[in-house]
């Protein structure tokens, strides 16, 4: 299949143009950076051709792989990461396979976009391959009633030009429909003489933008009386802390009723199946094993919707890069930088994407830690761990006129024990890795991009994949261990979970979590959510559901309350959660960012040892 | 004197990039348009000496002090 290369300056809306012309839902984002790996998909080229005989109109399809590139200032490599991404762009360009440069600019931000531009025409010219220039966000420069002169761009820059607003999709037809003939007939296309050759890239894209873009201070004075107030020493910093807070509170308030939804239908659902199948075995596995552990997991899919939701809308609207300028300079107290803010941040729905949003930062010793540390974030897995103890230890009470929950409350002191405890790591980490030669330092330098209203579509996409990709992940995993938990305590004396195989491997570990003031059931719900942390929501809802099988199917909180769980031991647990890394893809994706598996397993077993030892600390202390 | 030592809502004109300063981050800066004679505005100074925040053309750019005390400017 023939090719076309999409590639930009980082945060210029190309993920969002790539999604529009492939139909595909790639992650998008209002900070620079947002993509870190190749992604691919198909533009559908069609082609309208009259039958000489019949006069007949003939579409026919051609496919095209569109290749999403991470944004680069220039073609120049300033990181090893990034000149590698360099690397396989100017690898892609000599490929006769490549039929078209797609390079989409930033319109707000003609001048610098240029620079770039020009760059890549240049190159592409000695590739002898075919450009074509999209200027994305043009419906920024329709509110101020700027309009560009695409066809005078177009004849100035030597190739076709297309003013498009991915997000409002002005244009997007009718680049479908050129970016179609170009690619069919790319030769024709080719890069046209112009009077540029005879300037320097920085001198040309001055006079272009003079001539077409919008002035800055127009574009510019909004932000920057935004800014004037976000980035306040004062009131930026009181904003920050509200939005964060506001965050974790949210997570718990707006979720409740949904999770309650969800739990009542579980529960409807569990009541019609047992009626219809009767006693007997069958009837006991669907009710403890399917409703009761897999059912207890997916009570906590809003919530996980929900923290996307407004992490979200906090990436969209350009506030990110702000936060990372005001957490600079704390974040560099333990070694870390202020861009590492945004994988952290985005640690807290997976720490997957995080790891991989850690590749932006410019240092790779901040690089490292940031890497290393990241998986002390509060993910979503550990979410639902949260909610289940929080809900049994901590009382459901409001105050401020329903503004501050308790519960909610609590849920911001486990995510800022995660952040405090990353920050400890970090500093220790970065002491150890002082003067390593294959760790440098690098400054802090961001672009600030432009505030925005997040737009509804991908940001949808994005809150509805993240509950689809959290039970596909999780799902299939817990209704095994589900399957087999449920199998290990149901035999051999029908469902008698005292008297059966799992009591007795678990009595044979309990030595072992004794110290957390936690019993067998607890334990073996522990070690085998080292595979995945949701697994011990979805183990104690089958080892409970099936020893109070006439209880509410789905209700696992008051099941561990009613079984006496004591506080200290509950917030020992939590303890033990908010640090241990139980994730194997977690581990495998450090093993592959880090190159080393003794950075990853290391990361595994210290983590493991450290939770363990908090948490055992912890149970001593309030027992 | 430094684009650090640019006052808030000040303007200054690039003069030179600091040769002390790193081969890489001296690339990148002259990719993001630090080239001399180019207008430079500081937009804000964060607390506690904060990266400072400043407007290159149509571009808003942060940089962290040991960045910024390697641009010499002079003031308008």
């Amino acid at each position: 299949m023939q090719k076309i290369l999409l590639v930009g300056k980082p945060n210029s809306g190309k993920s969002l143009l790539f999604n529009q012309l492939t139909g595909l839902r790639q992650k998008v984002a209002n900070f620079p950076g947002v993509t870190v790996e190749l992604k691919s998909g198909v533009f559908k080229a069609y082609r309208h051709t009259a039958n000489p005989q019949s006069g007949q109109v003939l579409d026919a399809k051609q496919q095209f792989e569109l290749i999403d590139y991470p944004g680069t200032y220039s073609l120049k490599s300033w990181s090893k990461d990034e000149a590698i991404a360099i690397e396989q762009l100017l690898a892609a360009m000599s490929d006769e396979k490549t039929s078209v440069i797609l390079c989409n600019l930033d319109a707000t931000r003609m001048e610098r976009s240029l620079v770039f531009a020009l760059q890549v025409q240049q190159i592409s010219k000695q590739h002898n391959k075919t450009v074509v220039f999209t200027l994305n966000m043009v419906d920024e420069l329709l509110r101020f009633n700027h309009n560009l002169d695409t066809i005078k761009l177009s004849e100035k820059l030597g190739s076709p030009v297309y003013a498009v607003s991915a997000k409002t999709l002005i244009g997007i037809s009718d680049l479908q429909k050129g970016l179609s003939k170009i690619a069919i007939s790319p030769q024709e296309y080719r890069v046209k003489p112009t009077d540029i050759n005879q300037q320097s890239f920085a001198t040309a894209a001055k006079i272009l933008a003079k001539e077409f873009a919008i002035p800055a201070d127009v574009v510019l004075k909004r932000q920057n009386t935004i800014d004037r107030f976000l980035l306040n020493s004062v009131f930026g910093g009181i904003a920050f802390l509200l939005i964060m807070f506001f965050l974790f509170q949210s997570i718990f308030t707006w979720a409740a009723p949904l999770m309650d939804a969800t739990e009542d239908a579980i529960g409807f659902l569990a009541g019609v199946v047992s009626g219809l199948l009767g006693e007997g075995l069958v009837n006991d596995f669907m009710t403890d094993a399917v409703f009761g552990g897999l059912g207890s997991f997916l009570v906590f899919v809003p919530q996980i919707m929900i923290l996307t939701l407004i992490i979200g809308l906090l990436e969209d609207s350009g506030y990110l890069a702000r936060a990372a300028l005001i957490c600079h300079k704390p974040l560099s107290f333990f070694g870390l930088s202020g861009r590492s803010f945004i994988p952290y941040l985005s640690g807290h729905a997976c720490a997957i994407p995080a790891i991989l949003a850690a590749r932006t930062i410019e240092s790779p010793r901040k690089r490292f830690v940031t890497m290393l540390t990241v998986p002390l974030m509060s993910c979503s897995a550990r979410l639902p761990v949260y909610a289940l103890l929080i809900a049994v230890l901590v009382p459901d009470v409001s105050y401020l006129g329903g503004w501050v929950n308790l519960q909610g409350a609590m849920f911001f002191v486990l995510y800022l024990s995660g952040i405090l405890t990353a920050l400890i790591v970090s500093s220790v980490l970065n002491k150890m890795t002082e003067g390593s030669e294959e760790l440098q330092d690098m400054p802090f330098i961001l672009e600030l991009p432009s505030y925005r209203l997040p737009h509804w579509q991908p940001l949808f996409y994005r809150v509805v994949n993240s509950g689809i990709q959290f039970v596909k992940r999780a799902g299939p995993i817990i209704f095994v261990v589900s399957l087999i938990i449920w199998t290990l305590g149901y035999f051999p004396n029908n469902g008698d979970l005292q008297n059966s195989y799992l009591s007795a491997i678990g009595q044979w570990i309990e030595p072992v979590f004794t110290p957390l003031g936690l019993d067998w059931r607890y334990g073996v719900a522990i070690l085998v959510s080292f595979l995945a942390r949701e697994l011990l929501v979805g183990v104690l809802g089958t080892m409970f559901s099936m020893q109070n099988a006439d209880d509410n199917i789905a209700g696992l909180a008051a099941n561990l309350e009613a079984d006496g769980l004591s506080l200290a031991s509950g917030v020992a647990l939590l303890g033990f959660y908010v640090i241990a890394l139980q994730c194997v893809a977690t581990v495998a994706t450090l093993k592959s960012e880090l190159g080393k598996s003794r950075y990853a397993w290391g990361a595994f077993l210290a983590y493991g040892v450290l939770a363990y030892l908090v948490s055992m600390l912890l149970y001593m202390v309030l027992s | 004197m430094t684009v650090w030592d640019i006052p808030s809502k000040q303007s200054a004109s690039i003069k030179s990039l600091c040769t002390a300063m790193h081969a890489d981050v001296a690339i990148r800066l002259q990719e993001m348009g630090f080239e001399e004679g180019q207008l430079i505005t500081c937009i804000k100074r964060t607390a506690f000496n904060g990266p400072t925040v400043i407007q290159l053309g149509d571009c808003i750019y942060s940089l962290e002090q040991s960045v910024a005390n390697h641009v010499n400017v002079s003031a308008l």
